[in-house]
């Protein structure tokens, strides 16, 4: 399959959180109550279609616990998207959120663009961390913000999605140097080379695919 | 060595004539001046020194001077040629290789680099030092870096992979050399790489993500693809490290697009056909085969390998595969290699295995490519790996294939319309009978994987009849292979191949055992070879593979045939075996070495065709059987038939086992419900006492009431009398005015005390009041409790009737119910009419009490 794009998207966030679940929902649309522990990391990929251009997004999911934590580490520079997740039934992975940014700050490059996701929105009953929160919390840091449920679906497909938006409108705007592929994107064959100086073409296709979110 | 002179004169001065300083001495003096000399000159040209001396004196070198080295390469960062002097004067060091130099030093010892490698690394940091060194562009540094890399990963890998995972950004500065413009840099990484990432699926991961598969397509592309040198063998080994194995990065390249990347190597130019093939072209070509058997290996997840296969046939990599397989020229060992690898590509695949079948073979006539490999694999002429790599591919062939099953098996079968052209049955019949064990064994393999999970083709084999000479009546094939078994000049390798056919030909079909006892003398020879005391390790085999045949023909024992009926059989080993003897010779199989062999994994591998005996897919199948088979041998009495559960037939044993689901079901019900009744009874005797304590509360409370009364009238009598006795005496006795004063006073202290008491009853009264109400509730809530109860024993009669419908149902069924239930049951009766008993005289208490 060919495409126009490819993302390097990580995902991160406490133990426990959902990361695995939200990258299975996102790849294989199923759900699994019971899983391992991710060892390391693990890979799942996925093709998506922005603008009417064909992206793939290759996904690294990277084990939460601490132990591991060195390893994960190591993927923040080739990434050109994060969805640092918690999970909004267990406060103290909101809490951990700053030490996860400030990790993910300091070893990745500057454009990395992040998407803030309070995952598990179906247990709202056993709720701990209001959306308001979730929102200051983005707000307070430049990120973009989501409640997603891996169990019911609800938004996963959208905070993949709008990631990949941002970034691809990143590159429209010349911010990102797509040559570079330590920035975690790579042009596919598929790729006719458009003007990014005509804003028409972009921001068109902008707002028509805004439209699910 | 003059030049070596003149430098150490400049460095340490002039020696004093006729006081020729030794090794140490020097070494020593040098190791001074690296550490104190402020000269940047002269620590350069201490450690250019240092270099030159690390080969003959290592050992000095090494103690003394290590800490000195890791100074400069923390202190010196500005200057690259110092550095890049203590770079090679560390990998002296701890290089695990002796040099010619020291070859006559007694006191280096062999492991010496090592002994210097763990000094390095007792602290990390000087390793991360080392990592950052790869970041400097400067030639010399940059190579003296991986240099040293690479001796210390050889000497402890693990360590060095613990401390590269670690540090940030190791492994991208480790990728960054393979896109280094100078060949031998990159060269030279690709080899630490090679290295570091040997058995670390973490670091395979990273290196992964660091588009290593990018990178190392681009050096295979640019180097000439697999007619390039030994760089490309390189990259490719490095592909293979990260790909086997890791089922995350077998994802990734799969998702990634590489296989397609992969397929055109795959094509080969006519003029190597002509030219024949360079050693660099076979091993490059070998190592690509391995890439793509990493990805489709058995052993990997199972959603892999049909993605994996499902594009390989989409990009054309099987049919380049398949084109080599039929091409000219190809040198064998990468043939072999190629039919493995075709193998595994279609293994389990339904369209790729079609596809093998429709592949013709460029011969004349045009056969199909299946018909020409099993030709190669019944000739004898032929390499053992190969013909093993052709019946390995055959098997992948027919695994979950059932349409390939059956043509095969169709090839056998008597046709109305003449076949002149060679089939696959022929080629297998014919390697049965052929005077090559080893062709015998492939061929019963062969055939056995045709029958595999597949009832129908069993049948149809039943119908195979062979022409055997000229004029005599054709048999069966089951009949010919009971009586090659027979044969004293079929080998033994060739038996273990018709008793494992057999074996699979007979499992799980009644029909198969009904034929095959029918046929005059099958059981006799399996008695006589189980029965038979010979004491060769490759006999056991034979004894404990006529013992499972033996067990098969019982267990999947339809009972039709008079005289070998399933009890006739068992009898017959009873008798004639002994069970202890039968089940030791079943053991023997999967004690045999070959059996451990044999299932390790699908492949085929042997080194030399003696070891060929048991098969993968029989072993599983002896897994699957053997227990079962010793249970129902064991539980046949010789006292006669016994109906056991593993005799039942499969609909029966189904029927019982959801029965005895439903009585597991209700006896937790029964439980659940026995817990019930036994905290309701703790309820009600807490409510009791509650209701005694409240009522002797009530009687004291009343008796107190009383007594005040009593007290309150004798009080009031009191001050009446007392209130007429001052009043008389009061006119007629005014003297008496004291007395009556205090009477007085006495007076209206009783009354007062009257109305207290009141009062007091009142409060009395209200309290008494009050706690009746309670104790009514209380009396009400058990009543409450003892319906509840009554309802919960009423169903617990309905679930005993429905146990006891069920144990009809089931002693109707012919299954002997356990006497332990209805112990069980008659206990637990007697233990409910006890409680209901005594809840009845509890109920009663209460009651008369109220």
């Amino acid at each position: 399959m060919s495409y126009a794009y490819l993302f390097k998207y990580i995902i991160i966030g406490d133990t426990g959180v959902g990361k695995s679940c939200l990258l299975l929902q996102f790849t294989d649309k199923r759900f699994q109550p019971v899983h391992d522990l991710t060892i390391g990391v693990e890979f799942g990929a996925r093709m998506i279609t922005i603008d009417g251009k064909q992206i793939k997004l290759q996904i690294w999911d990277t084990a939460g616990q601490e132990a591991f934590r060195s390893i994960t580490r190591s993927y923040y520079r080739g990434a050109a998207g994060a969805l640092l997740v918690y999970d909004i039934t267990r406060r103290e992975t909101f809490n951990h959120l700053t030490t996860w940014l400030e990790d993910a700050r300091q070893h990745s490059n500057s454009n990395m663009v992040i998407m803030l996701i309070g995952n598990k929105s179906d247990l709202d009953s056993r709720r701990e961390v209001k959306k308001e929160e979730g929102e200051a919390f983005a707000r307070e840091h430049g990120l973009v913000f989501m409640e997603t449920s891996a169990r019911t679906a609800a938004n996963v497909e959208e905070a993949f999605i709008n990631t990949a938006k941002e970034i691809y409108e990143k590159i429209q705007e010349g911010v990102f140097d797509i040559n570079n592929e330590a920035n975690g994107i790579k042009i596919g064959q598929q790729h006719s080379p458009t003007n990014p100086s005509l804003p028409g073409a972009g921001n068109q296709g902008g707002s028509t695919s805004s439209g699910c979110c | 060595m003059d030049f070596l002179k003149s430098g150490l004169k400049t460095v340490l001065g002039a020696p004093e004539p006729g006081q020729q300083p030794t090794g140490a001495e020097t070494v020593e003096r040098l190791v001074e001046r690296v550490n104190s000399s402020t000269l940047l000159d002269d620590r350069r040209d201490a450690c250019r020194a240092l270099k030159a001396l690390s080969r003959k004196y290592r050992i000095e070198v090494g103690a003394q001077g290590m800490s000195a080295l890791i100074q400069v390469l923390q202190m010196d960062r500005a200057d690259c040629e110092i550095i890049s002097y203590a770079l090679d004067t560390l990998c002296q060091i701890v290089t695990p290789e002796q040099f010619d130099e020291e070859a006559d030093n007694p006191t280096v010892s062999v492991n010496v680099g090592e002994q210097f490698t763990e000094m390095f690394l007792k602290n990390s940091e000087n390793v991360t030092l080392v990592l950052g060194y790869l970041e400097e562009y400067d030639f010399r540094v940059r190579w003296s870096a991986i240099k040293l890399l690479t001796t210390l990963l050889a000497n402890k890998t693990k360590d060095i992979q613990e401390i590269v995972l670690v540090s940030p950004m190791a492994v991208s500065k480790l990728m960054d050399l393979l896109i280094d413009s100078r060949e031998v840099i990159r060269n030279d990484a690709l080899l630490l790489l090679i290295q570091l990432t040997k058995g670390n699926a973490n670091i395979q991961k990273i290196v992964a993500f660091e588009n290593a598969f990018d990178r190392l397509f681009d050096v295979v592309r640019d180097e000439g693809c697999s007619d390039g040198g030994i760089i490309v063998e390189d990259c490719l080994i490095l592909m293979l490290n990260l790909l086997k194995n890791n089922s995350s990065n077998q994802q990734f390249f799969k998702e990634g697009s590489y296989i397609q990347r992969l397929a055109p190597m795959f094509t080969i130019a006519p003029e190597t056909e002509e030219n024949g093939w360079t050693p660099q072209k076979v091993s490059n070509m070998h190592c690509m085969l391995q890439v793509v058997r990493a990805l489709v290996s058995p052993s990997n997840q199972l959603q892999i390998i049909s993605s994996c296969q499902k594009t390989m046939r989409t990009c054309g990599l099987l049919e380049a595969l398949c084109n080599m397989l039929m091409g000219s020229g190809v040198p064998a060992d990468i043939l072999t290699e190629t039919i493995n690898t075709v193998g595994e590509v279609i293994r389990g695949d339904l369209s790729n295995q079609e596809y093998l079948s429709t592949v013709m073979a460029p011969s004349n006539p045009p056969r199909p490519a299946i018909v020409v490999l099993l030709m190669s694999m019944v000739n004898e002429k032929q390499p053992l790996s190969l013909r093993c790599a052709v019946l390995y591919c055959f098997q992948c062939f027919q695994y979950r294939n059932e349409v390939g099953q059956a043509s095969l098996v169709q090839t056998l079968l008597p046709s109305s319309s003449e076949v002149s052209s060679l089939t696959a049955g022929q080629l297998l019949c014919g390697g049965l009978f052929s005077t090559d064990s080893l062709a015998n064994w492939l061929s019963a393999v062969a055939l056995m994987h045709a029958l595999i999970e597949n009832p129908a083709q069993k049948e149809q084999l039943l119908r195979v009849l062979l022409a055997t000479s000229v004029g005599s009546p054709p048999v069966s094939l089951l009949q010919q292979c009971t009586t090659l078994l027979q044969q004293s000049n079929y080998k033994l390798q060739s038996k273990v191949g018709i008793l494992m056919l057999l074996s699979t030909w007979l499992s799980h079909c009644q029909v198969c055992v009904k034929a095959f006892l029918s046929t005059p003398s099958s059981v006799a020879y399996l008695i006589a070879q189980v029965s038979a005391n010979e004491h060769d390790e490759n006999e056991y085999l034979i004894q404990g593979l006529c013992s499972f045949l033996m067990g098969i023909c019982i267990q999947f024992n339809d009972n039709s045939l008079q005289n070998n009926k399933r009890e006739d059989l068992c009898q017959l080993i009873v008798k004639r075996i002994g069970l202890e003897m039968f089940t030791a010779k079943l053991g023997d199989v999967s004690k045999h070495e070959a059996y451990s062999r044999a299932a390790k994994q699908p492949q085929i591998r042997a080194k030399s065709a003696s070891e060929l005996l048991l098969d993968y897919e029989f072993c599983k199948l002896f897994k699957a059987l053997e227990s079962v088979i010793t249970k129902t041998v064991n539980g046949y009495d010789v006292n006669g038939p016994n109906l056991t559960e593993l005799t039942l037939s499969s609909e029966a044993s189904d029927l019982v086992s959801q029965y005895k689901d439903i009585i597991r079901e209700q006896d937790n019900k029964m439980n659940d419900m026995k817990q019930k009744i036994a905290a309701l009874e703790v309820q009600n005797e807490t409510i009791q006492r509650q209701l005694t304590d409240a009522l002797t509360a009530n009687s004291q409370l009343t008796d107190q009431n009383i007594l005040l009364k009593a007290q309150l009238t004798a009080a009031a009598g009191a001050g009446a009398a007392a209130a007429s006795a001052s009043a008389e005496p009061e006119p007629a006795n005014p003297t008496t005015s004291e007395p009556h004063v205090a009477l007085n006073t006495q007076i209206s202290f009783y009354q007062s005390e009257n109305a207290r008491l009141l009062e007091e009853i009142e409060a009395l009264k209200i309290s008494l009041h009050d706690k009746s109400r309670n104790s009514s509730s209380v009396v009400e809530e058990f009543e409450h409790l003892k319906k509840d109860q009554e309802d919960l024993l009423e169903l617990l009669t309905d679930q005993e009737k429905k146990i006891l419908k069920y144990k009809q149902i089931l002693q109707n069924l012919g299954e002997n119910v356990d006497t332990e239930d209805e112990l069980d049951d008659e206990d637990f009766m007697e233990r409910r009419e006890t409680t209901s008993t005594s809840l009845t005289s509890t109920d009663d208490h209460p009651r008369s009490e109220s």
